[in-house]
């Protein structure tokens, strides 16, 4: 079925010289144009045992996020805000070059990235997470789980941690004599924006967006940006060795700022409908 | 927390069930893009992915075998599976039920098939609600099928649980909490043989004599739903595979 | 007695027959009885049961035509990836003085030579260097269907696609056409076979796919 072949360590010469003789007729290999993203499809609440979860597809790379929620103490030089983590796995059933142990250093990039595009746009709102001040907040776990890799698991892991944000709920508690108890309701996770990230490839002189292994493996780089609702940018992660011009920079730039907003209208879209 | 009534006056369990009726199941085959064979599989509420990548060259090269291959199996739960969140990475229950599952696989897998290869199982909880040790390895029995490994037969299992002195059929995670005993028992049916078998609880003689047969009968159950699944991965017309 | 109709599916541990039946591949005997181990159609030829496999990695047979990919040229032996079980390898004949123009990365067709226990020996008679095309891969028990009764559908391919096919029985696949156009639809139509492979009628099926995405073409 599929034209990528799995990460090998070397191209294949003849699908090297294919991606290169197509892009330059503004082809790709899947025939896809060059700023255009694979199918998307989202669904949620997937895991009732989570607080929030969400199975996102992107072609065929498969990610499912689950998020569960504690009450713990906050950091000491942040008394009034909650606490969020962000985890990521590379199951090794996803591909044949991942491998099963402690997360390796492209599973943590994957989680910082995935971190980096929730903190820094300010999504999760940190305050609305404090029970008791300096004692008592919201704990969340974000934690993603790459169940089939064919490609940019960045963008597919921030899709599937930002719709199982959508959709999670807290317990609510009241404080009673400097304790917490439960309310037996639920209220939703307090957000303020909608971070989406895009992930483009450089190849020769060409950017393409959302690239699969085959493109990936030949890319000259890689380049994930976070864009919150309103545009700004709250990640940059060039993920890959090679040169990257100032000015293709700037153009990834703009081009994924336009293509944030298109994956974040089928996100809300998507996770609306799951109610 | 007073210990809850787990069988009710007319006999039926916390979920509506008789003792000796088993939760809807699903199975799907062939559900992953990269590996070599796969399945989901669904029983209550309990949700697992198997995947199966191999047979390949053996990684690390000493661990070969000149005249067999070697299993390697990873029986392993995401973080928001259960009801209190799993610390990352593997815990001991893990490691147990992971050479558990891959001494039990071993029994029917042809080994000597592959020579100086090895075939990895990996076993991914998505949500554990009771029975995830045998859904997991009746959907790890259901990818090695898919991946074409050669084996004597195909695994099926469920566990047998005591609950208020009732002998219970399946266990769902509340019952496994509250409740006496769980007895998982995993078959190789056609070799009409036990390939795994586990006791946390305390049973009598007779009791565990009753259960393994409670367990065999739904065991064919479970049996026939394997088959139809992996005849709806592989319905073929046979003048589509003609050269 | 045998327990089946010839093509049946059958799935590891069910009982295929019970007297005097040879085991071939795919099946196990215990007890005197003859079982399957393997998920597939179940044939009998020559008194001999065995299963053609649906599923799983290739397993290279003697006289097969496979494409792979060179993933390592050493002093004495080039290795070639076929997707199956273990790399394959090819030995450059000694005292050989030119020597095989042949790289990583290398897209190859070529024969297996020999099968044992100690790897897969591609043939360096007929090797061919694969020059450009789109890598396809596919489930390696398709490959009969894409190939066709001697050859039909392949044939038929090359015609309405006009595409160069180089069709290995590893379930790799290289197309070369004139165009992005006629190699795009080329794949399309292995994706379609692959799908479908047990669907009546596949062939009208595939000429009409392509005559479609080759009608937007411009030739």
């Amino acid at each position: 079925m599929s034209v990528g072949m799995e990460k090998r360590g070397y191209a294949i010469k003849i699908m090297k010289n294919k991606v290169y003789e197509l892009l330059k007729m503004g082809k790709r290999i899947d025939e896809r144009a060059l700023d255009q993203l694979r199918e998307i499809k989202i669904s949620t609440r997937v895991v009732d045992k989570a607080d929030g979860s969400a199975l996102v597809s992107l072609g065929k790379t498969k990610i499912l996020t689950g998020i569960k929620v504690e009450i713990g103490s906050p950091y000491s030089d942040r008394p009034s805000e909650g606490v969020f983590t962000v985890n990521a796995e590379l199951l090794p059933l996803a591909s044949k070059t991942f491998e099963a142990g402690p997360p390796d250093e492209r599973a943590i990039e994957l989680s910082r990235i995935v971190d980096r595009c929730i903190r820094e746009s300010r999504a999760i709102d940190v305050e609305k997470l404090v029970l008791i001040e300096g004692q008592k907040v919201y704990m969340v776990y974000i934690d993603c789980y790459v169940l089939d890799y064919d490609g940019n698991y960045f963008d597919a892991a921030v899709l599937s941690a930002v719709a199982a944000l959508m959709t999670c709920t807290l317990p609510v508690y009241r404080v009673v004599d400097g304790r917490v108890e439960p309310v037996g309701e639920r209220m939703k996770l307090p957000l303020r924006t909608i971070p989406v990230s895009i992930t483009m490839a450089l190849i020769k002189d060409k950017i393409i967006v959302d690239p699969i292994p085959t493109e990936e493996e030949i890319a000259d780089t890689l380049v994930t940006i976070g864009y919150d609702s309103e545009g700004v940018l709250s990640a940059i992660q060039k993920s890959s060795p090679g040169l990257l011009p100032v000015g293709i920079f700037k153009e990834m730039v703009k081009m994924g700022l336009v293509k944030s907003s298109e994956v974040r209208t089928k996100l809300e879209e998507a996770v609306g409908r799951g109610g | 927390m007073s210990k809850p009534k787990l069988i009710d006056e007319n006999g039926l369990r916390v979920d509506g069930r008789r003792p000796d009726e088993l939760r809807p199941i699903k199975m799907e085959v062939g559900v992953l893009e990269k590996t070599d064979g796969s399945a989901y599989i669904e029983v209550g509420g309990t949700r697992i992915y198997a995947g199966v990548i191999g047979p390949r060259e053996v990684h690390p090269k000493h661990l070969e075998l000149p005249d067999r291959g070697v299993l390697n199996c990873r029986y392993h739960m995401a973080s928001f599976s259960v009801d209190e969140r799993k610390p990352l990475g593997m815990t001991r229950r893990e490691i147990e039920l992971s050479k558990i599952l891959r001494e039990a696989l071993e029994t029917v897998v042809l080994l000597e098939e592959f020579p100086r290869m090895m075939v990895d199982i990996f076993v991914e909880v998505i949500q554990a609600d009771g029975g995830t040790r045998t859904a997991g390895i009746t959907a790890a029995s259901l990818a090695l099928a898919d991946a074409g490994i050669p084996m004597t037969d195909i695994i099926s299992a469920t566990a047998v649980g005591k609950v208020e002195g009732t002998l219970v059929l399946d266990i769902n995670e509340f019952e496994d909490k509250y409740g006496e005993a769980d007895m998982p028992v995993a078959v190789a049916p056609q070799l009409n043989s036990i390939v795994l078998l586990q006791l946390n609880g305390r049973m009598t003689v007779e009791e565990v004599e009753r259960g393994l047969e409670m367990a065999q009968a739904a065991i064919k159950k479970i049996r026939e739903i394997q088959v139809d699944a992996l005849k709806r991965r592989y319905r073929v017309e046979p003048e589509g595979l003609e050269a | 007695m045998l327990y089946f109709n010839e093509n049946d599916l059958v799935i590891p541990g069910q009982l295929l027959a019970d007297n005097g039946r040879r085991s071939g591949y795919g099946t196990y005997t215990r007890d005197g009885k003859l079982y399957a181990s393997t998920t597939g159609l179940v044939r009998v030829v020559n008194d001999v049961v065995r299963i053609i496999p649906l599923s799983g990695r290739y397993k290279p047979q003697r006289g097969d035509r496979v494409v792979g990919i060179v993933s390592d040229v050493k002093p004495n032996v080039v290795e070639v990836d076929i997707s199956g079980e273990l790399t394959a390898v090819i030995k450059p004949p000694e005292r050989e003085t030119t020597p095989l123009k042949i790289d990583i990365g290398d897209c190859v067709y070529a024969e297996v030579k020999s099968v044992g226990i100690r790897g897969t020996m591609l043939s360096i008679e007929g090797l061919q260097k694969i020059p450009s095309g789109i890598l396809v891969k596919m489930n390696p028990a398709k490959i009969p269907r894409l190939i066709g009764r001697k050859g039909s559908m392949v044939q038929m391919l090359r015609k309405e696609s006009g595409c160069d096919f180089w069709v290995g029985r590893n379930g790799l696949v290289v197309v070369s056409g004139p165009d992005p156009g006629s190699e795009f639809a080329a794949v399309s139509a292995i994706n379609l076979i692959e799908r479908e492979a047990h669907v009546p009628g596949l062939t009208e099926k595939v000429i009409n796919l392509l005559r479609r995405l080759r009608g937007g073409t411009v030739e």
